[in-house]
């Protein structure tokens, strides 16, 4: 199941004093739904836009399907892409539209396809209305489908859920759930982790053009847990302190210093109790907890502070 | 390629400005025999009377006058038909399929094509309906002659669509493209390079430019000046072609 379908290494956007993606590494692998996640001008369309071939890297290297891509590539059909505004003329209504894209592709049966995936998206196919007069969530949903016309084996969703209301958004998640189930491997970004956090099963967060951390869900579910944090003289001889007096199974050694225990059932006047009890110097000990939110903010400010040393 | 040039001709035929454009081409063309009937001047065009022209000398004096309303007519449509596609974004859908850029830009070149034929059947018809209400008469004189007249001069048209298309493309903006487009029609360019040329003497480079060429009145009874007039032509559109289709295979797409 783990084969990667897309891998970028090294690849690097530069718009003239602009660098809108440094560098940026990782692996998609097929029926993943990849979430990446970064603020307003963090360089997440330019990099679908590399992905998707619209736009060309300044440096770096894109393997699509396990194929180095050079420009004009064959691979780039099998990936169905809205990337920023969908891309419809406004003066056409949605089945013309899809229409034309159809043509495009060279499909034949086009008028069962393209009713079968204005359903999908829950358009109403009799709906003769021009796109200009649609709103915000029905050009999202009428995106999505025109991304899906020449069935894609990858579908990228750049902020699909942006400027949606609550009920629009759970629709737009609940086909994007039904899409992956079906085999679909889905890239969708965001400026909202919480957004992501309801479908996504592997997270990229970028920062200022830069990957800055990549998990998978399981992962960043740990980074949030409740946990207590200990700074200890030497780690180590802490470790047999906390499985053998306090049998703490859950806990992950950090640094030479730190410990995180993951069991929160345990009192911190407990902890340390026994470490100073055994001749293990304590220097702090916090209760940490943390939404999805407060970690996504502590990653970005963590990587400034690091990128102005 | 077919593909894209299928979807572009679908957009083409189910485009009512395509209509409307043609229309009214077709209004003012009329008006403008039934304008040239009220104030025709003896001994104007040569000593030559619109009412005993042939269909060939009477094209090449409306061709002859700027702003040329044909050129204009074709640069707003080539504009439009690029710019609406471009501004809406449309060309994410199929973009990034193999050669879709390339296919992109030669099938509008062919639409621009079809829309400057569509212009010349439009003036044939409004010249000879005009011409028989206004002048009585309609004669076409040698058809080798006007065969040869329309085809050298819709080559002429359709580079200079090709030139509108390119110039669409590489600057990104609607206002800027029709507004080059209308000083082109004007013949500014060959007007500035022509005085430009008779301060200097010995050079013609101005002849050879696409609007001079189209405006300036030939023999086409003369091997020369086909050769001169397809010479251009060609040029031209292979010219043009080739940039636009470079520029779109390297652009960024938004
Ligand atoms: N075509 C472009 N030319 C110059 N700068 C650009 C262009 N596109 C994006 N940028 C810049 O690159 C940065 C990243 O933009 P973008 O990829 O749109 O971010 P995001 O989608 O994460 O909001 C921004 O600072 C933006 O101003
Ligand atoms: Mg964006």
């Amino acid at each position: 199941m783990s084969e990667a379908i897309i891998e970028v290494s090294q690849l690097t956007k530069q718009f003239k004093s602009k660098t809108a993606v440094h560098k940026a590494n990782f692996k998609i692998c097929r029926g993943e739904i990849f979430g990446l996640i970064g603020q307003n001008g963090a360089g997440k369309s330019t990099l679908l836009k590399m992905i998707g071939g619209l736009m060309y890297p300044t440096s770096g290297e894109i393997k699509l399907f396990n194929r180095t891509v050079k420009d004009s590539h064959p691979y780039f059909e099998r990936i169905g892409i809205l990337i920023e505004h969908a891309g419809l003329f406004p003066h056409y209504n949605a089945y013309e539209n899809l229409d034309l894209i159809a043509i495009s592709y060279g499909l034949t049966s086009r008028e069962e396809h393209i009713n079968k995936l204005l359903k999908l998206v829950g358009l109403d196919a009799s709906n003769k209305s021009k796109v200009k007069n649609y709103s915000m969530g029905m050009k999202q949903r009428l995106g999505i489908a025109a991304a899906l016309i020449g069935s894609p084996d990858v579908l990228i969703l750049d902020e699909p859920i942006n400027g949606l209301d609550p009920q629009g958004i759970s629709e737009i998640r609940r086909m994007i759930l039904e899409l992956n189930k079906a085999g679909m491997t889905i890239i969708i970004s965001s400026h909202i982790l919480e957004e992501l956090s309801k479908v996504a099963t592997q997270y990229a967060i970028l920062h200022q053009g830069e990957v800055i951390e990549h998990h998978s869900r399981e992962q960043l579910l740990l980074q949030c847990e409740d946990r207590i944090e200990i700074e200890v003289e030497k780690a180590s001889s802490a470790v047999p302190i906390l499985e053998q007096h306090l049998n703490i199974n859950h806990y992950k050694v950090i640094s030479e210093h730190v410990v995180y225990i993951y069991d929160s059932h345990i009192e911190n006047q407990h902890i340390i109790k026994s470490l100073v009890e055994n001749g293990v110097t304590v220097h702090s000990i916090t209760k940490h907890k943390q939404s999805l939110e407060q970690y996504y903010f502590l990653a970005r400010t963590g990587s400034e502070g690091d990128s102005h040393d | 390629m077919i593909n894209i040039f299928k979807m572009d001709f679908h957009r083409f035929k189910t485009n009512k400005m395509i209509y409307i454009l043609l229309l009214i081409f077709f209004a003012f063309q009329i008006f403008g025999i039934y304008m040239l009937k009220t104030y025709e001047q003896p001994g104007e065009n040569g000593g030559m009377l619109i009412s005993t022209m042939n269909e060939s000398q009477f094209i090449q004096v409306i061709m002859a006058q700027t702003p040329s309303w044909m050129l204009v007519y074709i640069a707003v449509f080539s504009v439009y038909f690029y710019m609406s596609e471009y501004s809406s974004g449309f060309y994410k859908n199929y973009i990034a399929m193999k050669n879709a850029r390339m296919y992109s830009v030669l099938s509008k070149i062919l639409i621009t094509g079809l829309f400057t034929l569509f212009m010349f059947i439009v003036m044939f018809i409004a010249d000879m309906i005009g011409r028989s209400i206004f002048f009585d008469h309609a004669a076409l004189g040698d058809g080798g002659y006007l065969a040869k007249l329309l085809i050298g001069q819709f080559l002429l048209h359709w580079a200079f669509s090709i030139v509108i298309l390119c110039i669409s493309i590489i600057s990104k903006s609607l206002i800027a493209s029709i507004v080059v487009g209308f000083v082109l029609s004007l013949n500014v360019l060959g007007m500035v390079i022509s005085a430009l040329e008779s301060l200097v003497g010995q050079v013609n480079l101005s002849s050879f430019l696409l609007v001079n060429t189209i405006v300036s009145p030939r023999d086409f009874h003369h091997i020369n000046d086909l050769i001169h007039v397809a010479g251009v032509a060609i040029v031209f559109i292979l010219l043009f072609s080739f940039i636009a289709v470079r520029y779109k295979i390297k652009e960024d797409l938004r």
